[in-house]
């Protein structure tokens, strides 16, 4: 599986080989775990990214510092489990549920994996409309990074992000048909 | 909507969150008066807003680490050793199948990827190594030879001979009763195979008609040999204590095997029975609607005769299949070499199987006799202590105490056979001391009694008190080893 990354909104010209390398290294990690994990013990999305950026930080990389490779990580991780869903069969189940059921599926978690593909397609024509929006996405929703880890990592203060993140939830829980 | 005027919306959004409600429709006349499609969207999304509740909670990244590590498995075209891999064949507990080339000797071979999961430390690899290299000592045309361990990245992968066909779960599943002969058939070659893997001290502990192949020749092959590992069947099996404890598919699995307890090639002997039981009459001798369900069934309750589901069957065969599906394992045969004998002699009568329920009723009226005695003794104690006080109060103390804890712990070893039988096992060995020492406190307590009566001049209460400790004891060393070896085969430790 190789991911295709392309991601429009990332001005920087290594972005996909960046992708790419962050992709791998995330699934490599990821398996190194799994394979010593415990019961009881669970890897969190966000120690994974921490550690894929230690594990890649020497220099010559193409991104500039942690921030940037946490957005990059993040975009990653959205097509992973994207992919995954969509795998799953994510788009026939969603398609099944219906209208009344719908916006308790979106707002009680339930479905959750079913609603990535569609949630997807939303997120990509939302960032049409503003690329910051996808990105406040992919770092809370995606990654689980906290409000203040995401203002962060996008460099505002957490009083705006988390308007900024009211603004992406709402416009996608009325795009999915919630609203 | 143009990207600006998404920002114009935008920030109006972040203000008009804290515009009251009421308030709200003049607020936006009077800010995105001008621009219709910004206002509607707005209040659109407002109002969204106000319902989306707890919309996009971040458990999705908390599901990433799985999905990652989720085993992609080997491509078309990729090599190991020096096996190009072909396609993938199947995918079961254990892991990923595929058919592979040997390049450097020019044949088909399968390869089993091991699931990540099994090979998780060092110490289950070299498990699974030593294993392998056991089970690759085997030479018999009826079992799948193993060819190699290949190890890339502690991923264990074992290449075997392919064996194409069907397995016998399709012949079960697809086709018609098989013939009397085909059966006697499978029977042997099935024996035989297995045979000359308990020759060599090599037992399967996971046979089962998905691993059991027949070629197109009409050879029967056993596949799978020494993997019989855990995982295979998620928690199903009550007592899996130990990690990496051996086991195998509830259904086929021996009682003693369901319970944790070592198993030997007698269990190889069981699920040879039940397959056999299976192929011959299509129906699961232990059938239940779940996994569990089988399991209860195969530790607690007897199979209907195959004779009565198959009159046609030769009645050596049938008895071979009801005695190897024997509760315990000495009333099986020892291993499957005594199989091959009793089907190629075909005459020699295998012995009346006893079924267990009616040794366990042995056991239950023994429980009960022991509970009974135990009031017994205690109504003793409390009379002899009427006639002479001093030591006899504190043996009847004793006495109560010991037959409380004893009766209690006899009536809950009842309730756990009848109702708890996947945990009778553990309760049993868990009594055990307890049960020894309270019976112990009895009867030296009642002895000391039949003393203090006979100094009391009282003989004939003396003599019954000796008798009663006498009895006491007998039961606890000689009669109830006894009884409960028979009927659930655990040798008095």
């Amino acid at each position: 599986m190789t991911p295709a990354v392309t991601s429009s909104n990332d001005d920087r010209p290594d972005a996909n080989v960046a992708a790419v390398l962050v992709y791998n290294e995330l699934r490599r990690l990821a398996r190194l775990y799994m394979r010593r994990e415990r019961p009881g013990q669970t890897l969190q999305a966000t120690a994974l990214v921490h550690e894929a950026y230690l594990r890649l930080a020497d220099g010559g990389k193409p991104w500039v510092d942690e921030r940037h490779f946490v957005a990059i990580a993040a975009r990653s991780m959205r097509q992973i489990l994207v992919d995954h869903a969509r795998a799953r069969g994510a788009e026939k189940r969603w398609a099944g549920i219906d209208r009344v059921s719908l916006t308790e599926s979106l707002v009680g978690a339930a479905n959750e994996e079913a609603m990535l593909p569609a949630l997807d397609e939303a997120l990509t024509r939302l960032e049409a409309l503003d690329p910051e929006q996808g990105k406040i996405v992919e770092l809370r929703f995606f990654v689980g990074l906290s409000i203040e880890e995401t203002a962060d990592v996008l460099g505002m203060s957490p009083a705006t992000l988390k308007r900024r993140w009211a603004l992406a939830r709402a416009w996608l829980f009325k795009e999915l048909g919630g609203g | 909507m143009t990207p600006t005027q998404f920002r114009r919306m935008r920030d109006l959004f972040e203000q008009a969150v804290d515009v009251a409600p009421s308030e709200l429709t003049a607020w936006l006349d009077l800010h995105a008066g001008d621009d219709r499609e910004v206002r509607d969207e707005l209040e659109a999304l407002l109002r969204a807003q106000s319902q989306a509740g707890s919309f996009l909670p971040a458990d999705v990244a908390s599901r990433l680490p799985d999905v990652l590590s989720d085993d992609p498995g080997l491509q078309p075209g990729d090599v190991i050793g020096s096996y190009v891999i072909e396609r993938e064949i199947g995918r079961g507990g254990m892991g990923h199948v595929y058919l592979a080339d040997d390049r450097d000797l020019g044949r088909k071979v399968a390869i089993k990827a091991l699931a990540p999961r099994l090979v998780r430390d060092e110490s289950q690899r070299e498990r699974l190594r030593r294993e392998a290299r056991a089970a690759a000592g085997l030479a018999h045309p009826g079992i799948c030879t193993i060819y190699r361990l290949e190890e890339r990245d502690g991923d264990l992968f074992i290449v075997s001979e392919y064996v194409g066909g069907r397995t016998l779960r399709d012949e079960i599943s697809s086709g018609p009763k098989p013939e009397p002969g085909v059966v006697l058939d499978t029977a042997r070659q099935l024996a035989a195979a297995l045979a000359s893997a308990h020759a060599n001290n090599i037992t399967h502990r996971d046979l089962k008609p998905e691993n059991l192949m027949r070629t197109p020749k009409g050879q029967l092959k056993i596949l799978d040999f020494g993997l019989a590992l855990d995982g295979a069947l998620d928690r199903a099996v009550p007592r899996v204590t130990q990690p990496g404890m051996l086991v195998g598919t509830p259904g086929y699995m021996a009682p003693e095997q369901l319970n944790g307890e070592p198993v030997d090639a007698r269990a190889d002997v069981f699920a040879f029975g039940v397959v056999m039981y299976e192929y011959a009459s299509g129906r699961h001798p232990f059938d239940a609607p779940s996994a569990l369900g089988m399991a209860a069934h195969a530790i607690s309750k007897d199979a209907a005769p195959i004779a009565e589901q198959c009159p046609a069957l030769p009645p050596s065969l049938a008895a071979v299949i009801d005695r190897s599906m024997q509760k315990v394992p000495d009333r099986r045969f020892r291993s499957a070499s005594e199989i091959v004998a009793a089907l190629e002699g075909g005459g020699a009568p295998a012995p009346r199987p006893v079924s267990r329920d009616e040794v366990a009723a042995w056991w239950r009226r023994h429980q009960l006799s022991a509970i009974a005695l135990y009031i017994v003794a205690a109504s003793l104690s409390w009379q002899i202590k009427e006639w002479a006080h001093g030591l006899s109060e504190m043996n009847f103390l004793l006495i109560a105490v010991a037959a409380t804890v004893g009766g209690m712990f006899r009536g809950f070893l009842l309730f756990n056979e009848r109702i708890n039988p996947a945990g009778f096992a553990f309760e049993r060995r868990r009594s055990k001391r307890i049960l020894v020492v309270a019976d112990a406190i009895i009867v030296i307590a009642l002895a000391a009694n039949g003393v203090i009566a006979f100094v009391a001049r009282r003989p004939l209460v003396a003599a019954i008190a000796i008798a009663l400790a006498v009895v006491i004891a007998f039961l606890k060393l000689v009669a109830e080893p006894t009884t409960t070896d028979a009927a659930f085969s655990e040798r008095s430790r």
